[in-house]
C-alpha cells in the first residue's frame, strides 16, 4: 500500500508540491525494510530491535510533523494572516498539551516510551484539530485531498491513542497476544488511511492560489476594533434583556 | 481501568467525533442563521414596523384582560411570544452578519491580531450562550411580557444603528480592496 502510494505520488507528481509529504511516505517505506531486516538478524524482541523499532519511529514521527505543516502551508499559503494566526495555535496547543501530558505521565518510567508515543499523538492531534477548527471558522476552503491527507493524520493519531489506552492496561500482562493484537490494530487504520490517501492523490492537486490579502493592515486594525465594539454592544443588550422596564405609560 | 486510562480514552473519543464533525461537516460558506432565510427576510423591515411595536405594548394587553376576553389575551400572549422569538432571531442575523464581516476582513488582511481574533471568538460565545438562554426561557415561557415588549425597541434600535455601522465599513473595506493593486477578491466563503 505505501509503495503504491509513493508511486501516486511520484506518476502524478505530487512530490513537486508535497515534497515533505513525499519524504514521509518514503521514509515510512524505509523504516519498514529496515526493521524488517533488523527482526531477520537479531529477532523481534531483542534488545537491539527494540532500539532500532523506537529509533526509527521517532524519525518518522519528526517527518509526520513537517508533512503536515507542510500541507497547512499549502492549504493557508493565500491567506497570510490567518497562517500567522494558524501557527501561533499550533506552537500554544503543543505547548500545553505538552505539558498536560507530561503531568499525567510523570513517574512511570516502566511505560515511558509507550506513554511517550501516546504523548505524541495528543499533542498531534490537538494542534491539527485546533488549526482545522480555525480554518473552519475562517470560512477557508480546502481542497479536498488536502483535507483528506490532514483527517487522515488525524485519525490515525485519534485510533493510535485509544489503543495505546486501552490495550496496554488489558493486554500487556500477556505479551505473545498483546503483540499480536497491537500489530493488527495498528496497522489495518493505517491501512484504511492509506487507501483514502492514495484515493484522494490520484487526481491533480488544487492549484495553488495567489495571496488573498487585499485589504492594508491598517484597514484591519481600524475596522476590527469597531466591529467587535458593535458585537459587545449587541452582547450588553442581550444581558440586560431580563433588566429592561417597561417604558412609563 | 484507571483514572489516568479513563481521561485519555475520553479524550481519545472526544479527538475522533471532533475530526469527524470537522471532515463531514463541510464549509459554512454563509452565517447559519442569514441562510435559512426566514428570519432574515422579515429583519429587512424589522425598522419599518411600527405595527408591531404597537402589538407589543403592554397596554393593549393588560385592557382586553381587564374588558374580559381572557381567550383574546390568551391568543395575544402566543402572538407576542413568537414576535419576540423572531426579534432574537434577527438579532442574530446581524450578530452573525458582522461575525462574517470580521471573519473577511481577517482573512483579507496579511497580518492579524490574535488579541483582536480572540475577542472575536469570546464575543461569539457569549452571544451563543445568551441567546440560547433567552431562547429557551421564552420558549418554555418564563419570560416576563415587559421583557419581551421592551426587547422590540431594543432590537428596532440596535437593527438601525447596525445597518448604518455595516454599510460604513463595507465601503471602507471596498475602498481599500480598490486601492490595492492584484485585487483577486475573495476566494473564502464564497
Amino acid at each position: 500500500m505505501q509503495l503504491a502510494l509513493c508511486g501516486i505520488l511520484i506518476y502524478f507528481r505530487h512530490f513537486r508540491k508535497l515534497p515533505f509529504f513525499t519524504a514521509y511516505v518514503c521514509l515510512n517505506i524505509a523504516q519498514s525494510l529496515f526493521l524488517y531486516l533488523i527482526y531477520l538478524h537479531y529477532g523481534a524482541y531483542s534488545h537491539t530491535a527494540k532500539l532500532a523499532g523506537w529509533w526509527s519511529e521517532a524519525i518518522t514521527l519528526l517527518a509526520r510533523i513537517f508533512a503536515t505543516l507542510e500541507i497547512l502551508h499549502v492549504v493557508l499559503i493565500a491567506y497570510r494572516g490567518i497562517w500567522g494566526l494558524a501557527w501561533r495555535l499550533l506552537a500554544t496547543t503543543s505547548v500545553v498539551v505538552f505539558v498536560c501530558v507530561v503531568a499525567a505521565s510523570w513517574g512511570d518510567a516502566e511505560r515511558a516510551l509507550m506513554r511517550a508515543d501516546r504523548g505524541y499523538h495528543l499533542i498531534f492531534a490537538t494542534a491539527l484539530i485546533s488549526c482545522l477548527a480555525l480554518i473552519r471558522h475562517y470560512l477557508i476552503r480546502v481542497g479536498k485531498a488536502y483535507k483528506v491527507l490532514l483527517v487522515g493524520f488525524c485519525f490515525y493519531s485519534c485510533v493510535k491513542i485509544l489503543l495505546h489506552t486501552v490495550l496496554y492496561d488489558s493486554l500487556y500482562q500477556q505479551r505473545s497476544q498483546y503483540t499480536t493484537i497491537w500489530q493488527i490494530l495498528v496497522i489495518s487504520p493505517y491501512l484504511i488511511v492509506l487507501l483514502f490517501w492514495g484515493a484522494a492523490l490520484l487526481r491533480p492537486l488544487p492549484k495553488m492560489r495567489e495571496q488573498q490579502a487585499v485589504l492594508p493592515t491598517s484597514l484591519y486594525r481600524r475596522i476590527s476594533p469597531e466591529i467587535h465594539l458593535q458585537l459587545q454592544a449587541i452582547n450588553k443588550k442581550l444581558m440586560n434583556f431580563w433588566k429592561i422596564e417597561e417604558p412609563q405609560q | 481501568m484507571n483514572y489516568s486510562a479513563a481521561v485519555f480514552l475520553s479524550i481519545g473519543i472526544l479527538l475522533l467525533l471532533t475530526i469527524a464533525w470537522l471532515a463531514f461537516s463541510g464549509t459554512r460558506r454563509r452565517p447559519e442563521a442569514a441562510r435559512k432565510g426566514g428570519p432574515e427576510r422579515e429583519c429587512l423591515h424589522i425598522s419599518s414596523l411600527p405595527q408591531i411595536k404597537q402589538a407589543l405594548a403592554n397596554s393593549d394587553f393588560i385592557y382586553l384582560e381587564q374588558q374580559g376576553y381572557p381567550a383574546l389575551a390568551k391568543r395575544i400572549r402566543k402572538e407576542r411570544r413568537r414576535i419576540a422569538l423572531n426579534y432574537l432571531a434577527c438579532l442574530r442575523v446581524e450578530f452573525e452578519k458582522l461575525l462574517h464581516l470580521a471573519r473577511m476582513v481577517a482573512v483579507m488582511s496579511p497580518d492579524v491580531a490574535v488579541a483582536q481574533e480572540v475577542q472575536g471568538l469570546r464575543l461569539n460565545l457569549e452571544f451563543s450562550y445568551r441567546y440560547y438562554l433567552i431562547y429557551f426561557r421564552l420558549v418554555s415561557g418564563i419570560a416576563p411580557l415587559e421583557a419581551i415588549g421592551g426587547l422590540s425597541n431594543m432590537v428596532s434600535a440596535l437593527t438601525i444603528r447596525m445597518e448604518t455601522a455595516m454599510s460604513e465599513l463595507g465601503e471602507q473595506a471596498a475602498l481599500g480592496a480598490e486601492l490595492l493593486p492584484h485585487n483577486r477578491g475573495l476566494d473564502a466563503g464564497s
